[in-house]
């Protein structure tokens, strides 16, 4: 699993890890020097996830997040260290407790332009829009990282994650080239009726652009990247795959396989689904890897089965 | 023996009909080919997923919209029977909420009840909050006013607490209940396998029932008189209709208005008695339902359940609603009966500052003491300095909004002699709300200052349609709580819409809705107490009339004074009040409701001693709410508007409890 290398061998800058130096080995940007540890590390408390993974990958932990259990679910990877604080709800970061942990910089996004000069009398705040209306979520991922690399002065760190990303999207399609011929969903189950369907501006539709693959739903979607529709609007497409994220909400699973609906759709007629693991939707770099590398794995597990 | 037919209603019944039928028509040709319509009806090709979703999606929906929609209009006619009340329907007593939010918690915190059977779960809650809206307009004789005030604040308290479920557990990633909002999609029969015995038995009880339930339209004494058991046909009737209503919440979510408005239509057309309404109401009912739907699919074509129908008819019911009030024979408002024995202290100087000190010392007690990382400490000195900047604002903005919604809630009590009668139900906070929603999904990235331009004009706005529709009739009290009870009602229902489409935006409104004090700087809070300051020292302007319009609209007359001059001063206070505190903790604003009452059972009874303690007991448990919310699941924080509620909603069912 190599993209677990680029997360891992970055982090080995600051910390050997035994799984970092197994890494090492695999590195595919082994030539870098380990830049000189700098003294004070910055103090980063990150209200974005996306934002946040990035900041893990390339090797720093910020201070503090805001819903360490939205991350525990929707996030998983890279896996949250037990010392980063948890500063409340997204909406309303704890205020008090966000001075008396005395960050430098507090990295925020457009969403929470509202509470913006609260922040700014604790820290200076920077904004970073991962999802804006004008989409290209991988594009300004890469942005972002770059903005992150260049204030935590791990521009090397933050170059290798670009370059270790778009090698790993390139292995992936050469991996995925014999079952690329079918289009595939990407939904998340709302209710059992219900789903959100990734489409353009999302950030799966730009991994799907990078690997290969063919996305089934080509409609409408809003800012975030998504579309709200019926299970039923997905049978336009005959011989598409569904994938479906996890978490599942309460009572969806149990009710599908019971509908005549679900079961004379085309995908699941034809046995076509694949069931991934949550993967961050409003994520960057390291969920278009991780969501990559859970759909590689899952479509190639289910062509062994046959 | 066959009395007047009731001709109006049955020629309505086929024009809604004959229009669902072709939106029908038109959004089944989009689906299928006509040639294949009766194939798909009997023996659909399973192979042909067009089939499909015609026999096991549009059919089962249609069935589903017209057996809720007779199921509504049954147990609208039922309840206004049983009732006695014109204006009793599904939504306006309340039963609706109550079941959906027994559904809504049993989903998220014991699915396992579930297991037990849906409708078990839906009919505690429907039972619970009827009782709750008999308790709470008991002493006003369940008069028909009073019922649907209590049902408003019943609705309100089980929206709040809703609320809390989605802020709380903060999953703007996901779903916010779009069955909640009266989605009637289907994908197979088991639903309408499930509600036809369910609805067919209780339809079958009512049926049993027709001559002892037409009796109960007489007033006691007549029906008395001729051996009638009145306490078991009223309790049988109220059972059979709230059971209809649990049965439709628990396979749909909550369809709005179509129980009033098909018992209402089947009135006003012409159906006279009972056993005529049993009749037409259904159908209209049916009919209703089964056209709305059918646009709504016709609107949204392949687009999910994006518009869910139940949150469609609520906005079309809430002009309904409207429209009906002058057509409808309320019959007089029982005077109030809340100067019964309640206690009166000789001393009311003690009382008031035995209530000051209790605030200053939780004033104290929010500003110093709260967790932080290190757990719960007193703050002193060089610690203090930070701590105070962000608390000040927060605890002075709970404490003007406090005391100025006790003072617009005691006002508008006395104003309308009606114990329920609250803030919010002039329809004020909605129409701020309104404004904010506007603001929120309008603008790109609306900051404070833009939002709470735009709640302050949504709020006069909402005042202006509210005065507008209270001027004619000289704005008497109940003409102005209904139509704020309409104005609150279209507001839920467009908030139902936002919310179901998960749009992110809408948990930033529903945070906002539930009464958060977080955002509040030292501008807005001093900005907002010098507003509390100001309309504080007017008020002893008022206190005059406050001892007097309690007496009824005659009788301050006779004592020189100009009724409709006066009220419209009063309600113009009760406007500035309520959008002032409004906009600092969102529009649940249960505590003026509440603190008069507290203050009258507290033994003060004249306008100006109950003014006062009124205002001092807002302030006490405002910032008591504000303090509890941001301490005790740090450093998470419970809205203070919603800590009110919940604490406050018990409150008042004690305080107004059957005496």
């Amino acid at each position: 699993m190599p993209e677990r290398h680029i997360q891992t061998a970055i982090r080995s800058r600051n910390r050997m890890t035994r799984r970092a130096a197994l890494g090492l080995f695999a590195l595919p940007f082994a030539g870098i020097v380990p830049s000189t540890v700098e003294a004070k590390p910055l103090r980063i408390v990150c209200l974005d996830d996306g934002l946040a993974e990035t900041l893990l990958t390339l090797g720093v932990n910020p201070v503090a997040i805001a819903g360490r259990d939205v991350w525990e679910n929707w996030v998983v990877e890279p896996p949250l260290p037990p010392e980063i604080a948890d500063v409340g709800t997204l909406l309303e970061p704890n205020l008090e407790l966000l001075q008396q942990l005395a960050p430098d910089i507090i990295l925020s996004m457009p969403y929470l332009d509202g509470i913006k000069p609260l922040l700014e009398r604790v820290a200076p705040v920077t904004t970073i829009g991962l999802y804006t209306e004008a989409g290209q979520p991988y594009q300004r991922a890469i942005e972002a990282t770059r903005q992150l690399a260049k204030l935590v002065g791990k521009e090397t760190e933050g170059e290798a994650l670009i370059t270790a990303t778009d090698a790993y999207f390139s292995e992936v399609r050469r991996e995925l080239a014999p079952l690329s011929a079918r289009p595939i969903y990407i939904v998340s189950f709302l209710d059992p009726r219900n789903v959100r369907v990734y489409g353009r501006k999302s950030l799966f539709q730009e991994v799907f652009d990078r690997i290969g693959l063919r996305n089934a739903w080509a409609g409408e979607t809003n800012y975030w990247g998504f579309s709200t529709v019926g299970i039923d609007g997905l049978a336009t497409s005959s011989d598409a795959r569904l994938a479906y994220l996890e978490p599942l909400p309460e009572g969806a699973g149990g009710t599908l396989t019971e509908s005549p609906v679900w079961n004379a759709m085309p995908f699941v007629r034809n046995r076509s689904i694949i069931r991934l693991p949550a993967v961050l939707m409003f994520g960057a770099l390291p969920s278009a890897t991780r969501f990559a590398r859970v759909l590689a794995k899952a479509m190639t597990g289910e062509a062994a089965r046959g | 023996m066959l009395g007047k037919q009731p001709a109006a209603a049955i020629l309505l019944c086929a024009v809604l009909s004959a229009a669902a039928a072709a939106a029908t028509a038109s959004n089944l040709t989009v689906q299928l080919p006509s040639a294949l319509w009766l194939q798909s009806l009997t023996a659909p090709d399973i192979d042909d997923m067009r089939q499909v979703l015609v026999h096991y999606a549009f059919l089962p929906r249609l069935t589903v919209s017209l057996l809720c929609g007779a199921a509504l209009g049954l147990a609208g006619t039922v309840l206004q029977q049983v009732l006695r009340n014109p204006l009793a329907s599904p939504e306006t007593v309340g039963v609706s909420a109550g079941a959906y939010l027994a559904l809504a918690l049993a989903t998220l915190l014991a699915p396992s009840l579930l297991a037990y059977g849906r409708e078990w779960v839906a009919l505690a809650g429907a039972f619970v909050a009827i009782s709750a809206v008999f308790a709470l307009s008991w002493h006003k004789g369940l008069s028909p006013l009073s019922v649907v005030l209590a049902g408003l604040v019943v609705s309100l308290y089980a929206g709040a607490v809703g609320a809390a479920l989605i802020v709380l557990r903060h999953e703007w990633l996901t779903s916010l209940f779009i069955w909640g909002a009266g989605s009637l999609g289907q994908q197979d029969w088991t639903t309408t396998l499930w509600l036809l015995p369910r609805i067919g038995a209780a339809a079958l009880v009512i049926g049993l029932m027709v001559r002892p339930l037409t009796l109960l339209g007489l007033d006691d004494e007549g029906a008395r008189s001729l051996g009638v058991p009145l306490g078991v046909y009223r309790f049988a009737g109220l059972a059979a209709s709230v059971a209809l209503i649990a049965f439709v919440v628990a396979a749909v979510g909550v369809v709005g208005f179509v129980g009033l408005a098909a018992a209402s239509l089947a009135r006003i057309g012409g159906a006279r008695r009972l056993s005529q309404r049993l009749v037409m109401a259904p159908l209209i009912g049916a009919a209703l339902l089964w056209a709305a739907d059918q646009a709504v699919q016709l609107a949204t074509r392949a687009q999910g359940d994006l518009l869910p129908t139940g949150a469609i008819t609520a906005l079309l019911g809430a002009p309904l609603l409207l429209w009906l009030l002058p057509r409808l024979a309320l019959g007089l408002e029982i005077p109030a009966l809340t100067e019964e024995r309640l206690p009166r202290t000789g001393r009311p100087g003690l009382v008031l500052a035995t209530i000051g000190l209790s605030l200053l010392l939780l004033l104290g007690l929010a500003l110093l003491y709260g967790p932080g990382p290190d757990g719960w400490t007193f703050a002193f000195g060089d610690q203090l300095q930070p701590l105070l900047s962000w608390r000040w604002p927060r605890v002075s903005a709970a404490l003007a909004a406090g005391a100025m919604l006790a003072l617009a809630g005691l006002m508008m009590q006395r104003l309308t002699g009606n114990p329920m009668a609250s803030p919010e139900v002039l329809g004020i906070s909605a129409g701020a709300a309104l404004g904010m929603m506007v603001a929120l999904f309008s603008l790109d990235d609306a900051g404070r200052p833009a939002q709470t331009a735009a709640a302050t004009v949504g709020a006069f706005a909402a005042l202006l349609v509210t005065l507008a529709m209270g001027r004619r009739a000289a704005y008497a009290p109940e003409r102005l709580l209904l139509a704020g009870v309409a104005l609150t009602a279209l507001f839920d229902a467009l908030i139902l819409v936002l919310t179901a489409t998960g749009d992110p935006r809408a948990v930033k409104l529903l945070n906002w809705l539930t009464g958060s004090t977080y955002g509040v700087d030292a501008g807005a809070a001093l900005l907002t107490g010098a507003i509390a300051f100001c309309l504080l020292l007017l008020a002893p302007l008022f206190l005059r009339w406050l001892d007097m319009l309690p007496l009824g609209s005659s009788a301050v007359q006779s004592l020189g004074v100009d009724v409709p001059k006066t009220r419209l001063l009063v309600l113009l206070m009760v406007a500035a009040l309520t959008a002032a505190s409004t906009l600092i903790v969102g529009p649940l604003t249960f505590i003026g409701l509440m603190a008069p009452h507290l203050t009258r059972r507290l033994g003060l009874a004249r306008a100006l001693p109950q003014a006062a303690g009124a205002v001092l007991v807002g302030a006490l448990i405002m910032v008591a709410a504000d303090w509890i919310g941001r301490t005790v699941i740090f450093p998470r924080q419970v809205p203070a508007g919603l800590v009110a509620t919940l604490i406050g909603g018990p409150m008042l069912m004690w305080l107004l409890r059957r005496r």
